[in-house]
């Protein structure tokens, strides 16, 4: 976890909420000590002579004695620091399985939507360079964005609220020139496989070097390479995964018939996020001693080729999305109208031809639309 | 639909929620072994305790049918590691990697390349081996986490589970920018959720006590027989004139908030925040804040230029900077600018903190002088250096007093009566606080990637489990959560 340097001076003294609780220390001292005088009070001396059921049960004066007593220091929070029951970064006693982790500071989500924007930084380079997944880094652009138009508009916003959450949980502040960069969380996370769960009894023989890529074949129930192709691919490992994640999908190899055609599992190496970075410490292996200049200046090469690799990919989405739509926006309308084709084929009916996504009445295919029961919740919302 | 959601002491049920009776009863939960009990019983008392926690709105019936046996996980690649082998040394020899031969005790001689990189290499492997299996049991709700009520929870906007589906039901949520009112609506990875900051303030904040509901009625009684008034009193001119319409503009644009009277409501806060909230503020601070208050009145008074009042922050700060002749800008013109402009862009997010406390000290800017926390609270300081001014308008104050912390709690005291003012109309009580124990339920899981200044999230992807961690937030340990997981794979 990282810690918590606060870095600015802020001060509370002169208006109330800032931070929460007015002095916590001081508080949970007074507490502490009349605590035990208090429950003791509550205690009725004897037994009243009232025929109404004491307002408070054992378990409830129990509870009200914890509270003031224990879980005094859990009303408020000190500024900066987590407040939980277990005075570690895990908020639930019996789980040690799960650990608060920290969020972005503002200053860091500022920055970053500054570097996507107006630097024109691609969001894998920022991915890298703050150890932020990039599926975040695209949802801090498109929230710090949102956050801007707000504010144009003149909207309320929930300072304080956002400033009391940033005070409570751990914070990734932003990294100053002097201090390294310090990781925001694992951005290389494998998915594990559903075809990797079993254990494979699989004997190779012992000259042979087995590999990444030919245990996702063996995971994917695909035929051994032959030795000259498996050569071939070992010879440029770097060139041979760029290829993989760089080229279409529909290269993949497959294996299986009809229904049980599947792709052959790829090598970790073309599975994680950033393969890129393999390259790089690869480089860095061979040639990071002697020609360190011409190893950074490789990585800036290989990540602007996968920019421009990226952006070509999703120009060329586009334009096929483009081909099957017609938009009409008629004179005078906020609306615009997009057609599209509907596809009866056998990838929308399946193989069975009872398939939901295809369209239309098919024979055999009863429509349950109109049934009790049916669950009409909408299952995504188009931005 | 009725909330059945208690939270009971007797036999307690952990819930969705900030609650300080949930609070006590997860701080009693223990994560035990019941070998006396049968496999069913255990199985049965487990699934009753997760589920009265996991989706306690969500039916039985509707669960089973969300439920996966296919839990999620991932494993955290080092890239280094995959640069140096391609996967034939963990699989060479008998399949398992070759047994390393114990390491010779001297230093290779060409080795210290080598050894620099195995050092950097072996530190993520130390971290990410071990013992630390992948907690796969603790995904077991992970499904319901999807859901848009629950996710709202997770984010921290609403202060439990039900309170959040009563904003979606009640059409305060918006996914991707599009109202939703199911509550069970099933996140996609990337959908954007919001929830309107009025709410979400009221959800956190805390409530308002006796005197202050009192205050909000005797405002909207008030409010309610002026307008009443004004009705009547336009109604009358209605009748009697013509051309009252110029006359309803002039009304109307008559209460453009003069700059004294903006000074006024500014003390009226204060004042407010001290009547209000006496129990909550300790005697030191209402002092500090008294000083604060005369302070600013004093300096304030003095000034000529009567617009600063209603101009933005930064020009009210730099006319208290110019009446008090404060030679710390002549001092080092440039840096207090870059540095006031600098501190107005992201003032926001800067985390309070209390000056009693030593932490403040250390992580004081380096320019500040250290003065400022030794002796006595800032703001004796400050005032004084305001009283000098007043009295002596023509000498020069002692800027040595005024340290670059002294201006920048004076401004940032102006910055939060902005931000976070006294308004009786607001359904908490103001200035906003968190409510009483939110702080131990404080945690945003790593799935979600929440903006808290316009209480927008993005769901980024399904939660998973790692080596060591599992991503769904439960309160139950593997103890019971893997008789709960046993007893929905039906195998029972």
């Amino acid at each position: 976890m990282a810690q918590r340097i606060p870095n600015h001076l802020v001060s509370n003294t002169l208006l109330p909420y800032l931070s929460s609780s007015p002095s916590p220390s001081l508080f949970r001292l007074t507490t502490a000590c009349t605590s035990s005088s208090l429950a003791d009070a509550s205690r009725p001396a004897s037994r009243s002579f009232s025929t109404t059921r004491p307002s408070q049960t054992m378990l409830r004066r129990e509870m009200i004695r914890w509270l003031r007593g224990k879980g005094s220091e859990l009303k408020h929070h000190i500024p900066g620091e987590t407040n939980y029951i277990t005075h570690t970064n895990k908020p639930f006693p019996a789980n040690s399985n799960y650990r608060s982790d920290p969020i972005l500071s503002e200053d860091l989500r500022n920055e970053i939507h500054n570097q996507v924007t107006v630097q024109n930084k691609s969001v894998r380079a920022v991915s890298v360079h703050y150890g932020v997944d990039m599926r975040r880094v695209a949802a801090v652009v498109r929230l710090v964005e949102l956050e801007n138009q707000m504010k144009e508009q003149g909207k309320s916003l929930a300072l304080p609220y956002a400033r009391a959450i940033h005070e409570m949980v751990p914070v990734t502040p932003l990294p100053s020139e002097e201090e390294g960069r310090r990781a925001h969380e694992t951005i290389n996370d494998l998915p594990v496989h559903r075809l990797t769960d079993p254990q494979i009894f699989y004997p190779v023989s012992e000259s042979r070097q087995f590999n990444r890529i030919d245990a996702g074949r063996v995971f994917s129930a695909a035929p051994a390479m032959a030795n000259r192709h498996a050569e071939q691919l070992q010879a440029n490992p770097d060139e041979t995964i760029r290829k993989i994640t760089q080229e279409s999908p529909a290269k993949i190899e497959k294996v299986g018939k009809g229904d049980g055609e599947h792709q052959v599992l790829l090598p970790a190496d073309a599975r994680i996020p950033h393969p890129h970075m393999i390259t790089h410490e690869r480089n860095r292996l061979t040639i990071g001693k002697t020609e360190p200049g011409e190893v950074r200046q490789k990585y800036r090469a290989r990540l602007e080729q996968e920019t421009a690799v990226e952006l070509q990919r999703k120009e060329r989405a586009q334009q096929r999305l483009d081909m099957k739509t017609q938009k009409v926006q008629p004179e005078n309308s906020r609306f615009e109208f997009r057609f599209t084709d509907v596809v009866v084929s056998r990838e929308t009916t399946g193989l069975t031809g009872r398939g939901h996504m295809a369209p239309g009445r098919r024979y055999g295919v009863p429509s349950y639309d109109r049934k009790k029961g049916q669950v009409k919740i909408p299952t995504r919302v188009l931005v | 639909m009725r909330n059945r959601a208690t939270t009971p002491l007797k036999q307690p049920k952990i819930r969705q929620s900030w609650s300080k009776y949930n609070l006590y009863n997860l701080s009693r939960l223990k994560d035990n072994y019941r070998p006396s009990a049968t496999f069913f019983q255990q199985k049965w008392k487990s699934k009753a305790a997760a589920r009265a926690y996991h989706g306690e709105q969500v039916s039985e019936k509707q669960w089973t049918r969300m439920f996966s046996p296919r839990l999620r996980s991932v494993v955290p690649m080092a890239p280094s590691n995959l640069a140096r082998d391609d996967g034939s040394a963990m699989s060479a020899g008998r399949g398992s990697g070759l047994t390393k031969a114990p390491k010779p005790e001297e230093q290779p001689e060409f080795g210290e390349f080598d050894e620099e990189e195995e050092a950097a290499a072996s530190k993520p492997t130390e971290k990410f081996e071990g013992d630390r299996k992948t907690p796969y049991v603790q995904m077991t709700f992970a499904p319901l986490e999807r859901r848009l009520d629950t996710a709202i929870f997770r984010a921290m906007f609403a202060s439990s589970a039900r309170q959040a589906r009563q904003f979606v039901v009640h059409g305060a949520v918006k996914v991707n920018g599009k109202p939703m009112r199911y509550p069970g609506y099933l996140l996609n990875p990337g959908d954007m959720f919001q929830v309107e900051p009025e709410r979400v303030m009221y959800a956190t904040g805390a409530p308002k006590d006796k005197v202050e509901r009192r205050q909000t009625r005797v405002a909207r009684k008030k409010a309610a027989e002026e307008a009443k008034k004004a009705e009547e009193a336009a109604e009358e001119a209605a009748a009697e004139e013509a051309s009252t319409p110029e006359e309803a503009t002039k009304e109307e644009s008559a209460p453009i908030e003069a700059p004294r009277e903006t000074l006024k409501a500014l003390m009226a806060q204060a004042k407010a925040i001290m009547n209000s909230s006496k129990d909550v503020l300790p005697a030191k601070r209402k002092q500090d804040l008294r000083g604060f208050q005369k302070a600013v009145r004093r300096v304030l008074s003095r000034s000529g230029n009567s617009t600063v009042l209603t101009a933005n922050l930064e020009e009210q700060f730099s006319e208290l900077t110019t009446l008090l002749k404060a030679k710390r800008v002549e001092k080092k013109p440039v840096k207090a600018k870059e540095e006031t402009e600098k501190q107005e862009g992201g003032e926001e997010k800067q985390k309070a903190e209390k000056t009693e406390e030593s932490a403040t000290e250390k992580s004081e800017s380096k320019d500040a002088t250290p003065k400022a926390g030794e002796n006595g609270p800032i703001t004796t300081k400050l005032s004084e250096a305001f009283r000098q001014a007043i009295q002596n308008p023509e000498k020069d104050v002692d800027t040595s007093e005024l340290s670059d912390d002294e201006f920048e709690v004076l401004r940032r005291a102006l910055v939060q009566m902005r931000d976070n003012p006294v308004d009786s109309t607001k359904p908490y009580a103001t200035p906003w606080r968190p409510r009483d124990y939110m702080s131990a339920f404080a945690t945003i899981p790593r799935y979600l990637e929440v903006n808290h200044n316009i209480c927008a999230a993005v769901y980024l992807r399904h939660p998973v489990a790692r080596p060591g961690f599992a991503e769904v937030p439960t309160p139950f340990g593997v103890r019971t959560n893997t008789p709960a997981f046993l007893w929905y794979l039906r195998r029972r």
